[in-house]
């Protein structure tokens, strides 16, 4: 290759070098910054830093709509990860194992919650609850129930590609062998299935945990006074103020997210999932 | 295949007849759950779409045109799809002219950890979700935010810039916001792409411009293509950025569904505003694919 060296290919190396690092510093700048911002020891936003302290971690902690907001995320994320493992794991082994002509089809219609834009979703999930609860009398709209029935649905599609994607890559022989030596099809499923996906229920559970904690555009027509989840918490703050406070609640977001993507990439590599 | 599994097969599939029913049964819940959680939803918000809007009432009564009719026929509400489509249409490009080195880099680095650092390094930020690096740029690009007060600390600048509610802003926070989905859509196709194409390209006198743009590119078209629409799509319906960067005058669609959906609570025209965008960018989908296809062939 060397003695194909020309200026030409220097300059083209630079120039796709360059973008790429522009994209990288793109998405990890924006990260940084809040990060950073929120050891800040002014009240304001100031550069170069005074100082650096911790006061606003405490300072958001005591702040009810922050603690409440986290505290909430992690309730709903928690039931929208078990409904969606226990509706999406049986969906999976379906989807893994038949080779039924309306196959693609359920799968389209699983992965729906994935491809309906939020906003869209969001909002007819909205007018759904609302004339329920005209016709019915019974308040899910902006409770604690509605906040996970919309969490479920979008951690749906990825709970099933998850584990699909486990399933369809373990050795289908050891099954086989157990049912040839006369093992009923549910323990097979029992001792020999389920060991061998665990890694991807694992993976896929806290994966759907992630997506449901970070979600903004579904919770924002469902959160009510006393259902407000971390994210929503946020961005209404944000209307308002950009401060030290402010990047604090994001940063133990970040990690948050940050430790629960630690744990899953030792079930799951991280860079399979997409 | 080894004979253990071609003596299993028989016995499998008698097995498979015995559980038949239950095994049918399992994909029913999340059926169910999708069925009652998106498809009534969306199937009420259509005929709501179609309603006569009562102040006084939510039932949908009546059957109009009118709700489409008031979006196409006053110009302000044109003006808030054209304001969509443009933005959508920029960051999409920016993503390509950002998302296509980036990927170029993840394929051919020949360190696996370089390759596994920048892979994660765009996935990350992917999973922090939007409402955390929204505050990111507005941290940045505040009136005193850290780009400001380092211009103004350097003698740049003798007052801050407005940077925040404007189209830059809504831009810079919207690439970054979206980035991560064109890089990893690109690496996954530009990872198949074998790179002895490009070598033979080299070895016979291409220069690396003419190898990447004629040889490289179309190559991998499909995945260009499948990573453009993606981004597109999200970015007509992106709600945080627009509503936090760019302001309260700054009108795209998304955040306009929910203005009228839970603020006015005009539910039908709420709903023909959401089904006019999800038209817009079914519309604009095939427009694209068609003229793609044209130009690069079957996908």
């Amino acid at each position: 290759m060397t003695f194909l060296t020309r200026s030409g290919d220097k300059i083209f190396h630079i120039a796709i070098i360059g973008l790429a690092a522009l994209a990288f510093l793109e998405l990890i700048v924006p990260l940084a910054s809040v990060i950073w911002v929120s050891f800040f020891e002014n009240k304001i936003i100031n550069f170069p830093p005074k100082g650096y302290t911790l006061d606003w971690y405490a300072n958001a902690w005591n702040m009810p709509r922050f603690r409440e907001g986290f505290l909430m995320s992690l309730k709903v994320g928690f039931v929208a990860t078990m409904v969606s493992m226990l509706v999406g794991v049986p969906a999976a082994i379906f989807l893994a194992r038949t080779q039924f002509w309306g196959r693609e089809m359920i799968q389209t219609i699983l992965l729906g919650p994935l491809i309906v834009p939020g906003i869209v979703a969001g909002s007819a999930l909205f007018m759904f609850l609302i004339g329920f609860e005209v016709a019915t009398g019974v308040q899910i709209a902006q409770t604690f129930a509605g906040l996970c029935l919309a969490h479920s649905l979008i951690a749906l599609p990825w709970t099933i590609r998850l584990v699909t994607a486990s399933l369809v890559g373990m050795d289908r022989q050891v099954e086989e062998a157990a049912l040839t030596l006369g093992a009923r099809p549910f323990t097979v499923f029992r001792r020999i299935t389920l060991p061998a996906i665990r890694p991807g229920i694992f993976a896929g559970g806290l994966f759907a945990f992630v997506i449901s904690f970070v979600d903004l555009e579904k919770s924002l027509f469902l959160v009510g006074p006393g259902s407000t989840t971390l994210p929503i918490a946020i961005i209404n703050y944000l209307e308002w103020s950009i401060d030290p406070t402010i990047a604090a609640v994001a940063t133990v977001q970040i990690a948050a997210i940050t430790l629960v993507m630690v744990v899953t990439d030792r079930f799951f590599k991280l860079t399979r999932a997409f | 295949m080894t004979s253990v599994s071609t003596m299993a097969m028989p016995s499998g599939s008698r097995t498979r007849r015995h559980v038949k029913l239950p095994f049918g049964a399992l994909p029913i819940p999340s059926l169910l759950l999708v069925a009652f959680g998106l498809i009534l939803p969306l199937l009420l918000m259509a005929r709501y779409s179609l309603a006569v809007y009562n102040p006084a009432d939510i039932i949908a009564e009546g059957l109009t045109l009118e709700n489409y009719l008031k979006f196409f026929t006053d110009p302000f509400y044109r003006e808030v799809l054209g304001r969509t489509v443009w933005v959508a249409a920029l960051t999409t490009l920016f993503c390509l002219v950002l998302g296509i080195p980036a990927a170029y880099v993840i394929s051919r680095t020949k360190s696996p950890v370089l390759r596994t650092v920048l892979i994660l390094g765009s996935i990350i930020p992917l999973l922090m979700g939007n409402a955390v690096r929204v505050a990111g740029w507005m941290v940045l690009l505040a009136d005193r935010g850290l780009v400001n007060e380092t211009l103004l600390v350097l003698n740049v600048v003798d007052a801050p810039v407005r940077i925040m509610y404007t189209l830059t802003a809504v831009l810079l926070s919207l690439v970054a916001v979206l980035l991560p989905f064109m890089i990893i859509t690109l690496q996954s196709v530009f990872d198949r792409i074998d790179g002895a194409y490009e070598e033979a390209a080299a070895t016979l006198g291409a220069p690396p411009w003419t190898a990447f743009f004629r040889i490289f590119v179309p190559l991998s078209m499909p995945g260009i293509f499948s990573g453009g629409l993606l981004v597109f799509i999200l970015s007509m319906n992106a709600y945080a950025s627009p509503v936090l960067l760019g302001g309260p005058t700054f009108h795209m669609m998304a955040p306009m569904v929910y203005e009228q959906a839970v603020k006015v609570f005009n539910w039908p025209f709420a709903a023909s505003l959401a089904f006019v965008l999800m038209f817009a960018t079914l519309v604009l989908t095939v427009v694209s694919s068609v003229v793609l296809q044209k130009k690069y062939g079957r996908m």
